[in-house]
């Protein structure tokens, strides 16, 4: 087989008839570039939430001790000893990645006002700590959010604080079981009200000081989280691997990443991932069958061409073979200015993002699975995603080539010649 | 003058060609027997329908015959395999088409070159055969041109240079001055005349025009696919 000479014809074929070329390559452009440009929205958005889910919760990575997650119960909390072996091992790994980690003491209790009682979560946090780590004192409707030296204080939802009767400067009472097992109360004076969208937050999330809470709870110095905020949710595999690591044969202690420690968050991103691969796989089957019908149309609108060859000399295999090498050139052309013009695109027109706010403009529509996406959507580019993208083309872009091929390597040669003439 | 020494270019046995065709068959060849020495300059003539482009598509290995046997230069190609027609093909066989045929991507001098090139012959020398040929035949300076660029007259003078430039040993010719003026298709014709005469290849060419027919040395006609007359024809053939 001559190859060489075969795939030179070829290249000549498709370079030569720039015209033809550009509208057999016209719907695999535009397919490729539209899939980028998805994509990277699709990415962005992700990004979004799982940054807003983690930063409301307990961050890219969470440090608990191991039958916390299981159980929720403050008996499995962190005490002072191990929390600082955590410390270190954060301390050890932080570099670049990790952005900001916040200690975190949870307990279930019930918030009582003069008017009503209603189950809460309770978060004992480092007020300067949380201000870098969580974007919740920015979600604040009335008062402020806590600061180092509050002692007594706690930060609230709004729906909580309606159905409670509390305002800023309210005094309520929490009652939780501590340490010791008997039911301890707290009496606390609302310093600020949030509102962030999602309903389990405004309905059921206190923060007060986490030196507060570890007296409240008579757990001194002890944590039930050591949440880690790093600069990209791309990066937690690699932190948590490292974390896991330096603290291997600490049994008091268990590293955990987002999807283990948020399963809600986890549920909805795949959800969505599944919604984006239908979607995609729509597309791809669009390309595909929009780049067979234009090889196609030009393989049959050239079978006295494809005749002529194979009188002066070439077998049938090797006309399919100058034909698949079209669609072979005319893929990778296609597919490097359609990733061009995906790129091009959405990085002149979208790279400050795209605003979806017109279509839902409540901002609880954008809340899910305990985080929010912001409806300007800045897409982000992975390079893997990318060379998924370019590489799924390049397969469609082969495959659909290999019908018109077959065709061609099976021309009747007498019937082609005869053929428009 | 004949250039034939008497070996058989051609020959065919009994070669029927049936194109299955609800209700009735189509037979555009039935029956035909020849022999065609090397070196002949052979026109076949016949109304259109006649079965001219069949006897030469089969003569070619571009079509298989339904019944009967071919030989080119001793060859049997009824039975030999796709692969191997196609070599034959290649390197002894040269094929000019009455709608010239030239491949819109190439140039005139790639076109003309393409069999070299499929033959494995180096640059250099595919453009000093394909140079030569065009200036004998009147084409030079058109080496760059597409087959767009150039006249009838001009596409079927590389689409000539094409099937004689790899000196294949038979030269088949369909219609090829159908679409030319008396003047393209004369000049055509002496330019055929003159690598026959030259060169020793055989030209079997297919014609509807008496002109043409006259300056064949040997000139079959074809009707309902039978052969039904066969005559030789002596003259001297025109110079270039």
């Amino acid at each position: 087989m001559r190859f060489r000479i075969l795939f030179k014809l070829a290249a000549r074929s498709v370079g030569r008839n720039a015209r033809r070329s550009a509208l057999t390559a016209a719907a695999m452009v535009l397919g490729l570039a539209l899939l980028i440009f998805s994509r990277s929205l699709a990415e962005g958005a992700h990004e979004q939430w799982v940054t807003s889910a983690v930063r409301m919760g307990s961050g890219h990575v969470a440090i608990q001790e191991p039958s916390y997650l299981v159980s929720g119960k403050l008996e499995h909390r962190i005490g002072a000893k191990a929390y600082q072996r955590a410390l270190d091992a954060v301390a050890a790994v932080a570099g670049d990645r990790v952005v900001a980690h916040a200690p975190r003491l949870t307990v279930t209790g019930l918030a009582s006002s003069a008017s009503s009682a209603l189950p809460v979560r309770v978060e004992g946090v480092d007020p300067d700590g949380e201000r870098i780590f969580s974007d919740l004192d920015e979600k604040v409707v009335d008062g402020r959010y806590l600061q180092p030296d509050d002692r007594l204080h706690a930060y609230i939802g709004v729906e909580l604080a309606r159905r409670l009767g509390l305002r800023v400067g309210s005094r309520f009472v929490l009652t939780a079981q501590s340490a010791s097992g008997d039911v301890e109360g707290q009496l606390v004076r609302v310093a600020g009200i949030f509102k962030t969208a999602i309903p389990e937050m405004d309905e059921g999330l206190i923060h007060i000081p986490i030196e507060t809470a570890r007296e409240w709870l008579g757990t001194p110095g002890a944590i039930t989280t050591h949440a880690v905020l790093l600069e990209s949710s791309r990066d937690t595999d690699g932190v948590v691997e490292e974390l896991q690591d330096r603290l291997a044969g600490d049994s008091d202690l268990r590293v955990l990443g987002w999807r283990e420690a948020s399963p809600e968050l986890d549920s909805a991103l795949r959800m969505d991932d599944y919604g984006d691969y239908v979607f995609h796989s729509i597309l791809f089957a669009i390309v595909a069958l929009a780049i067979m019908n234009a090889v196609m149309m030009s393989v049959l609108g050239r079978r006295r061409e494809f005749g002529v060859l194979q009188a002066l000399g070439l077998t049938g295999a090797e006309t399919g073979w100058v034909v698949f090498g079209e669609g072979l050139f005319l893929t990778v052309a296609s597919g490097a200015v359609g990733m061009a013009l995906g790129f091009l695109f959405t990085w002149v027109f979208f790279r400050d993002g795209l605003d979806f706010s017109g279509i839902a403009e409540s901002e609880s529509a954008w809340a899910s699975a305990g985080g929010i996406v912001d409806p300007v959507i800045v897409p982000i580019f992975h390079s893997s995603q990318v060379l998924l993208s370019l590489y799924f083309t390049l397969i469609i872009g082969t495959l659909a080539s290999i019908y018109p091929a077959m065709r061609a390597s099976k021309l009747d040669v007498a019937e082609a010649m005869k053929f428009d003439q | 003058m004949s250039t034939s020494n008497g070996t058989l270019a051609v020959r065919t046995k009994d070669v029927w060609k049936i194109y299955p065709q609800e209700p009735n068959p189509v037979k555009a060849v039935r029956g035909v027997s020849l022999e065609i020495e090397s070196g002949d300059f052979v026109a076949m003539a016949g109304p259109s329908g006649s079965g001219k482009t069949t006897v030469l598509n089969l003569l070619g290995g571009l079509t298989r015959p339904t019944e009967g046997s071919i030989w080119i230069g001793g060859d049997e190609i009824t039975s030999m395999p796709d692969k191997a027609l196609a070599r034959l093909r290649l390197e002894r066989i040269g094929f000019v088409f009455q709608a010239y045929n030239l491949l819109p991507v190439l140039s005139a001098m790639e076109n003309a070159e393409f069999t070299l090139l499929l033959r494995g012959v180096p640059a250099s020398e595919r453009h000093e055969r394909v140079r030569a040929l065009f200036d004998e035949m009147g084409l030079e300076g058109l080496e760059d041109r597409f087959p767009g660029k150039l006249s009838g007259g001009q596409q079927q003078r590389v689409a000539v240079a094409r099937a004689v430039v790899g000196e294949p040993a038979l030269v088949l010719a369909d219609e090829p001055t159908a679409n030319l003026d008396s003047v393209a298709s004369s000049a055509l014709l002496d330019i055929m005349e003159r690598l026959n005469r030259e060169h020793g290849t055989t030209f079997v060419f297919s014609t509807h025009d008496p002109r043409v027919m006259a300056r064949a040395r040997r000139l079959i006609t074809l009707v309902d696919g039978e052969i039904s007359t066969d005559v030789r024809q002596n003259h001297e053939t025109s110079g270039a």
